[in-house]
């Protein structure tokens, strides 16, 4: 898994924020099934939100370890979000409980590490929201702007 | 769950064992009886600070693993998943080599039914090189003199070729930074309940060897022995059962002191800037089992331009693999090069997952740690 | 049937415990050598690696017949040099010295490019210095002696380091780093220097660096890449590169004991007519020779290896073998 986190600014009028802190790196590992579904409604319906997410599709957010998490940070994410479907919903039945239980352990080994658990979030997003995704985009991108770039120790 | 107290019918394992010799006797037993193939325990190499594991067939060879080794930091998990898995094996286990092997019988690394352990009460372990000169320091003896050691109400005491004793208190070795590891100073577990029996000195008379039944298995060993006619047991009175019960409080209300001193630091660790990448950590852990396989030796985790490694991309994986099921054995610590405390950032992180779940590694009831559970419940 | 025993680590020369497991009368693994007072425990990848040697040996051949063929060649040799190194034990280095003078064969011994010091600084004393000057990334290299320079600055002391690359563990824990050249690090920290500093060095760049070194009023301790150097610094005259390359420009035949010298030194080989190597396992400079002759590996033979700090440390045989030792193989080389 290499992931190519230099960023080129895209051109995209209107966006203040952006502008302000376009340099801001957000890994996204989004669902098949559901949130990443909801990514392509709301770039369909034409929404607007930070173009700094970088979007991985995977299949399950059951099938996201940790060590993912992780490796992104360390390639030089400021934020990692990872979207799966609302519990109940799982395509392959308790995909979804599996990574609500690992993502505590996330939570807990990042602090201790001195990343803000805020740089961290999850989200259950269905096919249909893409609106919920849009503004799940721009809450997370205000929190990272207000935290800055990360530094790793 | 019962009570005995139990003493050697043999009087040679009676006088080189500690306490009772319970212990050695039942390891006998199993041994003479062919209940076993062989017996993994402790025996001093070249001096009592040197406790090696020593994998014993014959019941004559059992007299040079008596008596108990404060200075033997080991670790006896690993070994029997490398080495003797596909024997019947009877082994002698501190609380931290107990709860490894549970973590390993659920990872289906030991088989539950191949396997006798003869738990240990533990006080904690000495850590040898800076125990001779901790002696040397604190203790007016030469530490090639020292015979014997113990660790009894509070104190570290030491005894002599000419069978004088000499005692210091545990909290003031400690303060100076020598005295017990830094993971046996926060353990809670001191009594090993996961073995099939539990034996140790807290609320014994003097010559016996109290000793905790755990289960149906531990309970045939005590009778076996008792039938062979090689132990001897009774009933331990209600102060005893209540004077154990209170030691093993005092201890572990200690240790909730030192953790909550030592939780608080994880965060500034910063030694992690002198880590060489040398996985010894990650090697000599008993709960790690993969190997060769291991994440961090994949390409894209194993970076071999970064020395030191990012915390995040080397601990943290090792964290999100087995941190809900340290054991807190110290080992991790024992053997960085670089004396990093690596134990403790995992240790915090198992408390963390208590708090979350309940679960205490190689102590919690049920088949996996709630991580791997396929129930359909959240955190 | 299990077994842990004691041993040495043979990878550098900081003089390591380290315990080995036998199951079933092979090795297979490493067990933490706690006791041991140079390292309580505490092992380097290299270290817990080094027992790949005996895993990699070369399987047994008949070795008689292999010695009459060296023997053969030899009688009829001239310029024959034997290389030695600090991967044998004193009794061998002993032996192969006897050897190479009776027959009059020259001896090359590279140690790193340092030299032997009659008083070199213990490892307790990098641990109480002042100051500590570390030339190399120790840390990295030898890290149960960079484990001591981290005690060092734990107990306050300053360290200033000279390490080629800037990305270094070394650095991390220095409070001046240089990485332009050893010579330049000594002239910059010299009048630092004092009686209570010690240096600790695993390199130089020239032998004016030597020369430097010995000017300086504070403890020395060189730190050896094989680990009976010291030992055989006590025994035998050290080559630097350049003498090394001179001495195997007039070599027609070479005889090496236990060293990977063509990894070593960047030499072409190939404008020596005969290479004939005594060695455990498969390197570098077996792949080059025309005859090879298995020996014991470390953990096959007895023996004693004196340490950086010029401790005399002796080990047995982990596991019995019925390949030849040196020494054995000198025995029939003499006839």
């Amino acid at each position: 898994m290499v992931l190519n986190l230099r960023y080129t600014v895209q051109k995209k009028p209107n966006y203040e924020v952006i502008l302000m802190s376009d340099e801001l790196k957000i890994v996204g590992l989004l669902c098949n099934w559901c949130c990443y579904g909801g990514a392509d409604t709301a770039g369909t319906a034409r929404m607007q939100y930070p173009p700094n997410v970088r979007i991985i599709r995977v299949m399950c957010s059951g099938r996201i370890t940790p060590s993912m998490i992780f490796k992104a940070f360390q390639e030089g994410a400021d934020g990692v979000f990872v979207g799966g479907c609302h519990i109940g919903d799982c395509h392959y039945d308790a995909g979804n409980y599996k990574w609500s239980r690992r993502s505590k352990i996330v939570e807990d080994i990042l602090e201790e590490f001195g990343i803000e658990r805020e740089r961290f979030r999850h989200e259950w997003i269905s096919a249909s929201e893409g609106e919920k995704f849009k503004t799940t985009m721009e809450e997370f991108h205000k929190t990272l702007s207000k935290l800055g770039p990360l530094e790793l120790k | 769950m019962s009570y005995v107290l139990a003493k050697s019918q043999n009087d040679d394992i009676h006088k080189a064992g500690e306490c009772g010799g319970a212990v050695t006797s039942i390891l006998k037993y199993l041994l003479d009886e062919g209940i076993v193939d062989g017996v993994l325990a402790i025996s001093p190499c070249d001096d009592v600070y040197d406790g090696v594991p020593t994998f014993v067939t014959n019941s004559e060879d059992l007299m040079k693993t008596a008596g108990s080794y404060h200075c033997a930091p080991t670790m006896i998990g690993d070994l029997v998943q490398k080495y003797l898995f596909d024997k019947k094996v009877a082994v002698t286990a501190k609380p931290c080599d107990m709860r490894a092997i549970e973590e390993l019988i659920i990872r289906h690394k030991i088989d539950k039914d191949n396997i006798y352990v003869i738990g240990l009460n533990c006080g904690g372990t000495v850590p040898p090189v800076a125990g001779r000169k901790m002696i040397d320091l604190f203790y007016e003896a030469n530490p090639d003199d020292v015979v014997s050691e113990e660790i009894d109400k509070g104190q570290f005491i030491i005894e002599l070729a000419d069978g004088s004793e000499e005692a210091v208190k545990i909290h003031d070795l400690e303060k100076e930074g020598y005295g017990r590891r830094t993971n046996c100073q926060r353990c809670d577990v001191k009594i090993p309940r996961k073995a099939n029996i539990a034996c140790g000195n807290w609320g014994a008379e003097d010559g016996w060897t109290f000793i905790e039944i755990n289960d149906e298995k531990g309970q045939e060993l005590i009778d076996g022995a008792k039938k062979a006619g090689i132990l001897e047991t009774k009933s331990p009175a209600d102060p005893a059962i209540e004077g154990r019960k209170k030691v093993e409080g005092i201890m572990i209300k200690m240790a909730k002191k030192i953790q909550d001193k030592m939780y608080p630091t994880v965060n500034e660790i910063d030694d992690w800037n002198r880590c060489i990448s040398c996985y010894a950590c990650r090697d000599v852990c008993p709960i790690c089992w993969c190997y060769e396989n291991c994440e961090l030796n994949k390409s894209f985790f194993k970076d071999e331009q970064n020395i030191p490694p990012s915390p995040i991309a080397f601990q943290g994986v090792r964290l999100s693999h087995m941190s809900f099921s340290c054991v807190d054995c110290g080992q991790c610590d024992d053997v960085c090069p670089m004396d990093i405390p690596v134990s403790l950032i995992f240790d915090k992180l198992q408390k963390k997952y208590f708090d979350r779940t309940g679960y205490v590694a190689g102590v919690s009831d049920g088949t996996k740690p709630p991580l791997y559970s396929p129930e359909k419940t959240e955190l | 049937m299990l077994e842990i025993k004691h041993t040495l680590c043979p990878s550098c020369s900081v003089g390591c415990g380290i315990n080995v497991v036998l199951n079933d009368g092979e090795i297979v693994g490493t067990f933490p050598y706690k006791r041991h007072p140079v390292n309580a425990g505490k092992n380097c990848l290299n270290g817990r690696n080094s027992i790949d040697c005996y895993k990699n040996k070369f399987e047994d051949v008949d070795v008689d017949s292999l010695i009459g063929d060296v023997s053969k060649a030899l009688n009829s040799a001239s310029d024959v040099t034997v290389i030695c190194s600090g991967n044998n034990t004193i009794e061998e280095i002993e032996a192969i010295k006897e050897f190479a003078d009776s027959k009059g064969y020259k001896i090359g011994f590279y140690a790193d490019n340092l030299k032997n010091y009659e008083e070199v600084a213990s490892y307790e004393d990098i641990e109480n210095a002042e100051k500590v000057f570390v030339i190399g990334d120790l840390l990295y290299e030898n890290p149960l002696i960079g484990r001591r320079i981290v005690h060092a600055k734990q107990n306050g002391a300053k360290i200033f380091a000279f390490v080629n690359s800037e990305a270094s563990v070394t650095f991390n824990i220095a409070d001046e780093c240089f990485n332009d050249s050893v010579g330049e690090f000594l002239d910059a920290v010299g009048n630092n220097i004092d009686e209570s500093s010690v240096l600790v060095f695993n390199q130089i760049d020239a032998a004016e660096d030597l020369d430097k070194i010995d000017a300086l009023n504070c403890k020395v301790l060189p730190v050896f890449s094989k680990s009976n150097s010291k030992g055989a610094l006590g025994i035998l005259e050290p080559k630097s590169k350049e003498e090394m390359f001179e001495l195997l420009d007039n070599t027609d035949v070479l005889l090496v004991f236990n060293d990977d010298i063509a990894d070593e030194l960047e030499f072409d080989f190939s404008k020596i007519s005969k290479i004939f190597s005594f060695a455990p396992c498969a390197d570098e400079t077996t792949e080059i020779s025309e005859i090879v002759v298995p020996i014991k590996t470390w953990l096959e033979k007895d023996g004693s290896f004196v340490n950086a700090m010029g401790e005399t440390q002796n080990f047995n045989a982990a596991i019995e073998s019925d390949a030849l030792s040196v020494i054995e193989v000198i025995e029939k080389l003499n006839g």
